[in-house]
């Protein structure tokens, strides 16, 4: 059993909202007046009940109640939607801002990676720039010498390496900066969404880094990434953060797929109960479209493996019409996917019913949306119901170690295969 | 209790102490120090023709326009020495009391993007640029020295400064104790309340005219001398003049008045920099 390097305790931390300038001003001596003369409560600040409630409404709670405990040599990810206080908790534990209440305690030299490139003066040299950026992050003189050649090397920008930075590509930029960032030795490491910038070449070296970062034993990491793959590859737990509070903690896996299951921004089910209502013309008219997940269980995410089945009810209102539907699958970004009709049918008046599953398996990972039309005689278009269901797909990968953005609309599981064809010959043997 | 709880070796809350580093954290960055003394040094002068030139050129254009309009124009006195050396004593000194002072009163405003993404005790910051100004003055004095010496043999000038000579790295870390605690004062104003940064290069500016830059203690009428008088950079620059040229007007009450001031001021700044330092970040 390890023992504990972080612990957080009742943490909290708020913002007061609005520009700060003269009310500010008059404020700050109200609460200096009222705090230190008056030694009453801090008016913008009162304990009611046990928690903390704040009266004024024009402060923002950016942390509520955190208590966390982490130990050596744990490798933590933090998950939540943007605003929800990861950088809060990040910059508090790297002695960036203050918590409004509530203590952190730890042991250990801390590191914190907020940004790429944190110290970098556009007007310095790559070589000034990095050891300017190394004390900044609080490496030692011996330690930037030592890993000098090592830096410049996993940068990969030698020949520049005294000529200003800001001659430097942004690319280039970034990788030296990073190289820099890459070598610290701390006990703690904090990280902060690094992933967000380079091409894919450069995140993939990153999170191969983190990865043989995480693994060295001695070092604790603490990790903000909204790359749930990286969370769940890189991280032994994690911690789900939603409006400043933690509403979950543990197993990394887990946690990603609960949080995942709550995000997903879906649009399964659209339902209209009297004709008036439902859209549509004096032909046709769309009962409801939904779009049922078959999945495995009922708190799994939906992701790529997750077969989808399309129902569509509509109202005919034609005597004995030859009918088929067309299901179209689009990508988020308006690109057809598929349009897959059904055969035709002869449908009296009335309610008429279609299905359709899409296998798992076979879109890739992403937003889609799918859109119906109802045609007669497979010529005639009656009616085109546009984006009725709007679905999103998590990725899914299994012993794969690269975690950039896969390719494609569809990622189906054709056969494919690799072998050996012939060892090569010795030369010599010839 | 288990044995493995060892002490916790940092805390963080919501208190903010006067004294939160110890004495080994700011050696421990020291490098950090040189290494921004350096930056800011080399940064003056990117992409300038001239390059640290400008660091003697810009006195000297003062002192020509000073002798000019203050000494042949308005024909202010300058006690018993010569005008040029008179306004450039004052100028330097002025000009490293001015710069360190405008220089650490913007360490807020200028440092928020990395005072925002790392840790480091911020006090380091302010230190640079006043070891940055110190650098420049260090070149200045030199200047200065020259021009002494160029008087002293093509003039019959004979400067009785004696033992007072010693006295000059006294008044040389004085004023960078001045301009370290006004600057730190000012920063926190600063990056609070914004209009402070026009106060402070309109002040600078104005408060030069009540510091015997232009013109001697001793030629200040009887009358008014007391406003002078009040002000505590006053005596530091009258012993500065005494020092490297023998000329000022300086009593043991009016030295301690200037000291007490000074060390009030830093220590008081330097707490109240310790303890809103951290604050800070989230208002600027």
């Amino acid at each position: 059993m390890s023992e504990t390097i972080i612990e957080i305790e009742n943490l909290y931390k708020m913002y007061r909202l609005g520009v700060i300038g003269t009310g500010s001003f008059k404020q700050d001596l109200q609460r200096w007046w009222t705090a230190n003369v008056l030694r009453k409560e801090d008016p913008f600040f009162q304990i009611t009940q046990g928690n903390k409630q704040d009266t004024s409404p024009e402060t923002i709670v950016a942390l509520q109640n955190i208590n966390l405990k982490v130990k050596h040599g744990e490798t933590i990810g933090i998950i939540g939607k943007n605003g929800s206080g990861k950088s809060t908790l990040l910059k508090i534990i790297s002695r960036i801002v203050r918590p409004t209440h509530g203590t952190v305690r730890g042991k250990g030299k801390i590191s914190s990676l907020l940004e790429v490139g944190t110290g970098f003066h556009q007007e310095l040299t790559g070589r000034e720039n990095i050891y300017i950026s190394g004390y900044i992050l609080g490496m030692s003189k011996h330690d930037i010498q030592r890993k000098f050649d090592e830096i410049i090397a996993f940068s990969g920008v030698e020949q520049f390496i005294d000529t200003p930075v800001k001659r430097y590509s942004s690319g280039m930029y970034v990788r030296l900066a990073f190289a820099v960032a890459a070598h610290l030795e701390p006990d703690i490491l904090i990280v902060d969404e690094v992933l967000a910038v380079g091409d894919a070449d450069f995140q993939k070296k990153c999170l191969g880094k983190m990865r043989e970062v995480s693994q060295a034993e001695s070092r604790t990491i603490l990790f903000v990434s909204h790359s749930m793959q990286a969370i769940k590859n890189l991280c032994d737990k994690a911690v789900w953060l939603h409006q400043g509070q933690m509403q979950a903690f543990g197993p990394s896996a887990a946690i990603v797929n609960k949080y995942l299951t709550s995000t997903q921004d879906a649009h399964l089910l659209q339902v209209w109960h009297t004709q008036d209502e439902a859209p549509g013309n004096d032909l046709v008219r769309i009962r409801s479209v939904e779009l049922e997940p078959q999945l495995a269980s009922p708190d799994a995410p939906l992701d790529i493996r997750t077969p989808l089945t399309v129902r569509v009810q509509f109202w005919n209102m034609q005597e004995e019409t030859v009918l088929n539907i067309g299901l179209h699958l689009f990508t988020a970004s308006g690109e057809c996917v598929f349009d897959l009709p059904s055969p035709a049918v002869t449908c009296a008046k009335g309610l008429v019913e279609g299905e359709c599953t899409i296998p798992g398996n076979f879109l890739n990972d992403g937003s889609y949306y799918v859109s119906i039309i109802i045609v007669r005689d497979t010529s005639i278009s009656l009616y085109y119901h546009e984006e009725c269901l709007r679905f999103e797909l998590e990725d899914y990968r299994e012993n794969i170690q690269w975690y950039g953005k896969w390719w494609g609309a569809v990622r189906p599981q054709f056969p494919i295969q690799l072998k050996q064809a012939m060892l090569s010959i010795p030369q010599d043997s010839i | 209790m288990p044995i493995a709880t060892r002490v916790w070796e940092w805390e963080i809350s919501s208190k903010t102490s006067v004294w939160n580093h110890s004495l080994q954290e700011l050696w421990s960055y020291r490098h950090l120090l040189v290494g921004l003394v350096r930056r800011n040094f080399i940064l003056n002068y990117q992409q300038t023709v001239l390059g640290p030139i400008w660091i003697l050129f810009q006195p000297i254009l003062t002192l020509i326009t000073f002798v000019v309009v203050f000494h042949k124009i308005a024909d202010i006195s300058t006690g018993a020495l010569p005008p040029v050396l008179f306004y450039a004593s004052g100028i330097v000194l002025w000009n490293f009391l001015s710069d360190s002072f405008i220089g650490t009163a913007s360490t807020f405003k200028e440092n928020v993007q990395v005072f925002s993404k790392v840790y480091f005790p911020r006090i380091i910051m302010p230190i640079s640029v006043i070891g940055t100004q110190l650098l420049r003055f260090g070149m200045q004095f030199f200047m200065l020295l020259a021009i002494i010496i160029y008087y002293s043999i093509t003039t019959d000038l004979q400067l009785q400064t004696g033992l007072w000579f010693l006295a000059f790295p006294m008044a040389i870390l004085l004023t960078a104790a001045i301009s370290l605690g006004m600057g730190l004062l000012f920063s926190i104003l600063t990056a609070k309340y914004r209009d402070m940064s026009n106060l402070v290069t309109l002040g600078t500016r104005l408060l030069m005219f009540v510091t015997p830059v232009i013109y001697p203690l001793s030629a200040v009428p009887e009358n008014t001398r007391w406003v002078v008088e009040l002000n505590p950079i006053t005596p530091v620059f009258e012993l500065f003049r005494l020092s490297i040229l023998g000329e000022g007007t300086i009593t043991v009450v009016h030295f301690f008045y200037s000291l007490g001031f000074i060390v009030v001021l830093l220590t008081g700044s330097m707490l109240l920099f310790n303890k809103q330092g951290d604050k800070l970040i989230d208002v600027v």
